[in-house]
């Protein structure tokens, strides 16, 4: 796809200008902002999920069995 | 029910805010300073390749603003979603919640109803060609159902012969003009007055097999914790070859990836596979037409599209305690073909959207409309993405290398990769060219956009199956 888009011809279907207009930069920053957060995201999903609650150490220990057998 | 309702607003009310939380975003880039773009440079690359390259990045104030706003989005969604999650369980509001765990306990407390068994309802509209699997691989469970029956709804082919030669019960529907919700309700009308506390009641489709071990552990943790409503599967898809089967098995993988990585948290109840005690179900029977969506009577809506989404909020808002153990993995079918892909996608999207609008926003609903939103948002974005990439590749005279975001890209790959490893080879290699999926996401993105606006316009919705038929016997030769 990079390649064939080197080799197009310069500007042919749009005119280089347009690259330095106000609203290209807009486009521009938009999605630079956007693909910064969606990096974040991505990267939070390689890593291992943190859980606030594995570091606050707790016993849990039920008051009453939840079991199906009363007597468990 | 009634207040708090959206029904086709939904669509609107998603299109503005995601479509809001993007063009804010747009007006403040275009009120404060951009970069001016400097010159690119040029270099060889391996003392061969003539490369054009910009070395510009977008300022570090801005970055490390728009990283923050991510993660606190994400880390928000999940620690409101934990936090409803506890609170509704710790409830004892006998009228809003009758299904929270306090009361359950309260009310089964020194009553022993019988150990767990497990009934299996097969819906089945013409599925000769895969119920044979879905039933073998019930009987062969280290941990077999004590009954299964086939719901055999509207069927013309051989459906019925096949459940008879499996050895297994049979209920036919009568006159059900609702599909396989409808014809659930009709067999659930039947079994579930017989059945006590502790015996089961499992849904299953025709076209999904069980793994080994499923029901074990699905046993197991219904008879440690009697407070425990339902059990849900996770799927994945099966072997079937072509790159639109690799899509859609990528894709299962990473969502239950993600269910893992939320510790059995459920999502969807999946119509696959899961387990529901017999309260359960008769309690969202009892609460249809007064506090949750539906008529009296019925375990499933009849009017939802997508009736194991429904049936999860209406637990949820019952106060049911639910889990999805990684052990509990079913093998579904997966859609042979981008046109089956598409109804399929539609049909999941129509509901998902139709159900958020029945029960309006409720902290039960809470996570389903911050999905809602999310993919919203990312359609708009990965729209803007399409549209810059497609500018620049035409209105440039030469292609330029931006090794900042070239850079980023790489995350992206790892994280494509990493999130499918389990899938094997074929599943990384997808993951690690990126542009493939990115297409698969535009595509599943058109579906959404067209869900948004058909229930916005209030365009009617249809039900799609795949059509199975069994290839001719051969015919076998005496001697």
């Amino acid at each position: 796809m990079m390649a064939n888009a080197a080799a197009l011809p310069a500007g042919v279907l749009l005119p280089e200008s347009i690259l330095h207009s106000d609203g290209f930069a807009i486009l521009a920053t938009f999605v630079a902002i956007n693909t910064l957060m969606y990096v974040a995201l991505a990267f939070a999903k390689i890593l291992p999920k943190a859980y606030a609650s594995d570091w606050i150490h707790r016993t849990r220990r039920r008051s009453e069995t939840r079991s199906i057998h009363p007597d468990a | 029910m009634g207040a708090g309702r959206f029904n086709r607003a939904v669509g609107l009310v998603i299109l503005a805010v995601a479509g809001g939380a993007a063009a804010l975003l747009w007006f403040a880039v275009a009120a404060g300073d951009r970069p001016t773009s400097g010159t690119p440079s040029e270099g060889i690359v391996f003392g061969v390749w003539d490369v054009v390259y910009d070395t510009e990045a977008p300022a570090p104030r801005i970055a490390v603003a728009a990283i923050a706003l991510a993660l606190l989005f994400a880390a928000g969604v999940a620690s409101l979603e934990r936090r409803i999650v506890r609170r509704s369980h710790r409830t004892t509001d006998a009228g809003q919640a009758p299904l929270a765990p306090q009361l359950v306990m309260a009310s089964t407390a020194g009553v022993y109803a019988g150990p767990v068994t497990v009934t299996v309802l097969i819906p089945a509209h013409n599925e000769e060609a895969s119920l044979g699997a879905t039933i073998t691989s019930l009987s062969s469970q280290s941990h077999r159902p004590e009954r299964v029956i086939v719901v055999a709804d509207n069927c013309t082919d051989t459906t019925v012969e096949i459940a008879h030669r499996h050895g297994v019960e049979v209920i036919e529907s009568v006159d059900n003009t609702h599909k396989k919700a409808g014809a659930l309700n009709q067999a659930m009308s039947q079994v579930l007055p017989g059945l006590g506390d502790n015996d089961v009641l499992m849904v299953m489709d025709a076209d999904t097999s069980l793994d080994q071990g499923f029901l074990a552990v699905a046993v197991a943790r219904l008879t440690d914790d009697r407070a425990l409503m339902a059990v849900g599967g996770l799927f994945y898809g099966d072997e079937s070859a072509g790159m639109l089967a690799q899509f859609q098995r990528n894709e299962y993988i990473r969502y239950g990836r993600e269910i893992r990585r939320r510790r059995g948290l459920v999502f969807v109840l999946t119509g696959t596979a899961s387990l529901f005690r017999p309260r359960a179900l008769r309690t969202i029977a009892e609460s249809r037409g007064l506090s949750i969506p539906g008529k009296n009577g019925d375990v499933y809506d009849t009017a939802s599209l997508t009736e194991d989404n429904e049936l999860t909020i209406a637990l949820k808002s019952l106060g049911g305690l639910m889990i999805s153990p990684s052990q509990c993995t079913v093998v579904t079918e997966l859609m042979p073909t981008w046109r089956m892909l598409w109804a399929q996608r539609l049909r999941w999207q129509r509901g998902a959207l139709e159900n958020l609008g029945a029960y309006g926003m409720t902290p039960q609903t809470f996570r389903y409309w911050a999905q809602q939103l999310g993919i919203g948002y990312g359609v708009i974005a990965l729209g803007a993405y399409f549209a810059l990439f497609t500018v620049m590749t035409f209105a440039q005279d030469s292609w330029i290398w931006f090794p900042f975001w070239v850079g980023l890209g790489l995350v992206f790959v790892v994280e494509r990769v990493v999130t499918v490893w389990k899938g094997g080879w074929t599943a990384r290699l997808l993951g690690a060219t990126l542009f493939p999926e990115l297409f698969f996401a535009a595509f599943l993105n058109v579906v959404y956009v067209k869900g948004i606006f058909d229930i916005a316009l209030g365009r009617r919705a249809t039900w799609n199956h795949v059509v199975h038929t069994l290839p001719p016997q051969p015919v076998r030769r005496a001697g």
